[in-house]
């Protein structure tokens, strides 16, 4: 027992997170005391002797769970012991569960867990539909309904479509430009495990009192400031959320730029690592603004400042203003890793080079650049400057302009092209398209002054955001997850049971989110639990889609453990594909590569006669051969 | 020739070999890149807070600013500028000394640095002491601790960072070659940021 509380694990972890807490709570009752106060401040907003444990406590998992154990040693300058690597890649499932160093093990763990959230926020959303069924109290009363579209808003956004991403980036990634692993394999660690304190403190909010935070996943001051306790919990998962987003982001950022193989120019990278390259930029600089704006409010509400409070001298737009300048790019945050999925998932599908290969990075560091210019849409009616308007109307609907580029780009690759409709990724991306240019219009829609007046708060935002969220974010989602998943697992998924799973997604999104498009344009408020009778045809057949799309999702969720477990082998490439993952075995081996490959050519030179990607280490001397025989020079199948 | 036939070759237990050296597809080595990114969040985080004082003090504000009955102690402040000012030379003393392989000079520059830091913060803390409002103090207290508080966080961190190369340094190390010396190499990167933004801080809550 004594050991299992000195070694890195679970054990330490608990045992941490309970000193952290108990130093935070003593802490704040030492302070307290010290300055005459009542001991306990239970004001609804204050309660500082569980706000602060609640940031100690995690603290102190991280470095149970063995997040520093290297760290620390090195700070203290004991000499240098050579790395044994006894904490890179997973032998046991149980490896799943501890702190590893290796971005692929890193990269499942990241997944496995994003997916719990992303069960978690869907079974809330469930709840929210059978109350929506019907006008009128179904099965929870309004506070409670608030709670809800809260928490599931903050659990998909913070803790599953950003975090998912860069997930699938992890295992990807590394293999794609040929590293070994990424820059800072460590940091990579503490990365994923600040996410599920993340997601753990979003929960937790079920059971402080006064329930679930309850401000929306925007929070505005000063809703927020004046909202029970469970909205600190909000304000501290966002912040471990946005650490933990922005240490991936560095990583990534310094992994593509001094880790590509020899011979990877940047015109040569695939555009899943130019699509996370621009995401990283955007993380980088804008997630400090959230972090900013969130720990304003919380010293609001625990420490009594007056950043918002009007009376004081504060201002409250200027939340607004400080929000959205992060949370307008987090929205294409959660979209160009997702751009670039597509990209590598119909080229390879389509047996076509990606159409307007250059255009396309192009077109996502412009998207980068617009981002920062547009956050005020979100505040036509919020009562900001009058002359803001307009510029961030024209900006706004400039960005459809790179949008528009990488959507006719597809367009270009699929034309006259072999598409092969076998695969579920496949089927994914291309219904993606066609869902997120539908998202994307509503978005010009809403971009234009006038419309957005008319709109503001109703449920045909509601349809915008989940339109591009879930049609555009999560079925780009299902592309990536199913077209590598062969590569991460080994084996092959069940076709027939991913075209369940796609069709009765396409359908349950289409029938769930169009006719929110009409009730919203009709004037039904959003985030509301009851509404007029005259909805009540159309939100029951809302709710019957939703929990159509919700069934269909524990399909996916049954495919893919029995496929892990069951599925027959799948070899190195099933898809045939041409970028360097899928040159090595599957799943790959424990780092990677015997030697780092070397790029000769584009990533996606479908179709063209001889074209190489990369020279594998073992391939190359097969090319050097005096007499070489063809089979070693056409695609490896 | 070798190294081909090596890889051909299967290892039987592939755990017992490290991983392949990474191709250096770019000068500048990682940790040097990443704390230069890293300032660029930390910059935006400053950024977050300089906004908010432009909306309380432009839009929010509508007398003079600070707004009557409050003052700032603008020559402490100046004078705690210089200190935290000279801490940058001293620190580049540390470095250009380590690259000279004179470790005396790097173990001085580095404990002076850490001194001339914790001063400043001591100062500080001092101000907060003597300066008679709190945070609680309308919306001018409220933004004031938090840019200055956030700005002396980012001082805390730096003086951590400084000891950790202090304990390193002394207990022998850094060399002079540019990959042994990253370790006071980027901590001296960190800590001419907080210098720069603490300039940009006074300039911007005292003088303007």
């Amino acid at each position: 027992m004594t050991s299992a509380l000195t070694s890195p694990g679970w054990w330490r972890g608990l045992f941490y997170f309970l000193i952290g807490a108990g130093f935070g709570f003593g802490l704040v009752i030492a302070l307290r005391a010290i300055s005459g106060l009542d001991l306990y401040q239970t004001e609804p907003t204050g309660y500082p002797h569980i706000v602060v444990p609640a940031i100690t406590g995690p603290l102190g998992f991280l470095i149970g769970i063995g997040c520093f154990d290297y760290w620390f040693r090195w700070c203290a300058g004991a000499p240098t012991i050579p790395d044994d690597h006894a904490d890179h890649g997973a032998k046991t499932w149980k490896d799943y569960f501890k702190v590893n160093t290796d971005h692929k093990v890193i990269g499942i763990q990241y997944i496995v867990t994003t997916f719990f959230f992303f069960f978690a926020g869907g079974f809330l959303a469930m709840l929210m539909r059978a109350e929506l069924a019907q006008p009128g109290t179904q099965i929870v009363d309004p506070g409670v309904f608030n709670g809800l579209f809260s928490t599931h808003a903050a659990l998909m956004i913070f803790v599953f479509v950003i975090p998912v991403f860069a997930g699938i980036a992890n295992y990807v990634l590394p293999l794609m430009i040929g590293a070994p692993d990424m820059a800072f394999p460590r940091l990579n660690a503490l990365s994923f495990w600040m996410l599920p304190i993340a997601g753990a403190l979003f929960l937790a909010s079920y059971f402080v009192p006064g329930g679930a935070f309850d401000a929306g996943w925007t929070g505005y001051a000063p809703l927020s400031t004046g909202a029970p306790l469970g909205q600190s919990f909000f304000n501290l998962g966002v912040q471990f959320a946005g650490a933990s987003s922005v240490a991936t982001a560095l990583n990534f950022l310094v992994t593509i730029i001094t880790m590509r193989a020899p011979g990877m120019t940047i015109w040569r990278m695939p555009l899943l690592v130019w699509a996370n390259l621009s995401t990283s930029l955007l993380v980088v600089a804008a997630t400090p603004f959230i972090a900013g704006v969130q720990f304003m409010v919380l010293f609001d509400r625990v420490l009594h400042t007056n950043f918002f409070q009007a009376a004081f001298g504060g201002d409250v737009i200027s939340y607004q203003h400080i929000f959205w300048f992060y949370s307008h790019p987090a929205v294409y945050i959660m979209m160009l890793p997702g751009f670039g999925i597509i990209s590598e998932v119909i080229s390879t599908h389509a047996r076509k080079p990606i159409f307007g290969y250059r255009l396309m990075a192009l077109a996502l560091l412009g998207i980068v650049i617009l981002s920062y210019t547009v956050w005020a849409h979100h505040m036509f009616v919020a009562g900001m400057f009058e002359w803001l308007r307009v510029p961030m109307m024209i900006t706004t609907l400039l960005i459809a302009v790179p949008t528009g580029i990488k959507i006719f780009s597809w367009l270009g690759t699929l034309f006259e092209a072999k598409i092969h409709l076998k695969s579920t990724a496949m089927l994914f991306s291309l219904a993606f398209i066609v869902t997120f240019t539908i998202g994307g219009i509503s978005g010009v829609m809403l971009g234009m002054i006038p419309i957005d007046i008319h709109v503001s708060d109703t449920y045909f935002v509601v349809a915008h955001i989940h339109f591009v969220l879930f049609g555009g974010s999560v079925f780009t989602i299902f592309a990536g997850i199913y077209h590598w998943f062969p590569k991460m697992t080994g084996r092959m998924y069940d076709e027939r049971l991913g075209r369940i799973h796609f069709w009765g997604t396409l359908v349950g999104t289409w029938g769930t989110f169009v006719p929110m498009h009409w009730i919203g344009m009709e004037g039904m408020p959003r985030r509301v639990a009851d509404y007029a009778a005259e909805f009540g045809n159309w939100n029951l057949m809302i709710t019957v889609s939703a929990f159509i799309l919700g069934a269909v999702q524990l399909v996916f969720l049954y495919n893919m453990i029995v496929s892990w477990r069951y599925g027959p082998k799948a070899g190195p490439n099933p898809w045939r594909a041409k970028t360097i993952e899928w040159q090595v075995s599957s799943p790959p081996p424990i780092f990677n590569f015997d030697e780092i490959p070397r790029v000769v050519g584009g990533p996606y030179e479908f179709g063209v006669p001889g074209a190489r990607h990369a020279i594998m280490a073992g391939e190359e001397a097969e090319v050097k051969r005096p007499e070489p025989s063809r089979a070693g020079i056409g695609a490896p199948s | 020739m070798e190294s081909a036939s090596l890889a051909a070759g299967a290892h039987p237990d592939d755990h017992h070999h490290g991983p392949p050296e990474a191709h250096e597809s770019s000068k500048i080595d990682r940790q040097t890149l990443g704390i230069l990114l890293f300032i660029i969040t930390e910059t935006m985080l400053f950024g977050a807070f300089f906004a908010s004082y432009f909306f309380l003090r432009v839009v929010a504000n509508e007398g003079p600013w600070p707004p009557e009955p409050f003052e700032l102690p603008v020559l402490i402040a100046g004078f705690n500028t210089a200190i935290l000012v000279s801490s940058s030379f001293t620190m580049h003393w540390a470095l250009e000394s380590i690259r000279a392989g004179n470790h005396r000079g790097l173990k001085m520059g580095l404990v002076s640095t850490f001194l001339l830091g914790a001063t400043f913060l001591f100062i500080q803390l001092n101000e907060y002491v003597h300066i008679g409002f709190s945070a609680r103090d309308d919306a001018f207290g409220s933004i004031f601790y938090g840019l200055t508080g956030l700005h002396g966080a980012h001082v805390f961190i730096g003086l951590t960072l400084l000891a950790i190369a202090s304990v390193r340094a002394f207990r022998g190390h850094y060399g002079p070659a540019a990959k042994d010396h990253l370790g006071v190499e980027v901590p001296g990167i960190y800590w001419h940021f907080v210098d720069v933004m603490w300039i940009i801080v006074f300039v911007t809550v005292y003088i303007l």
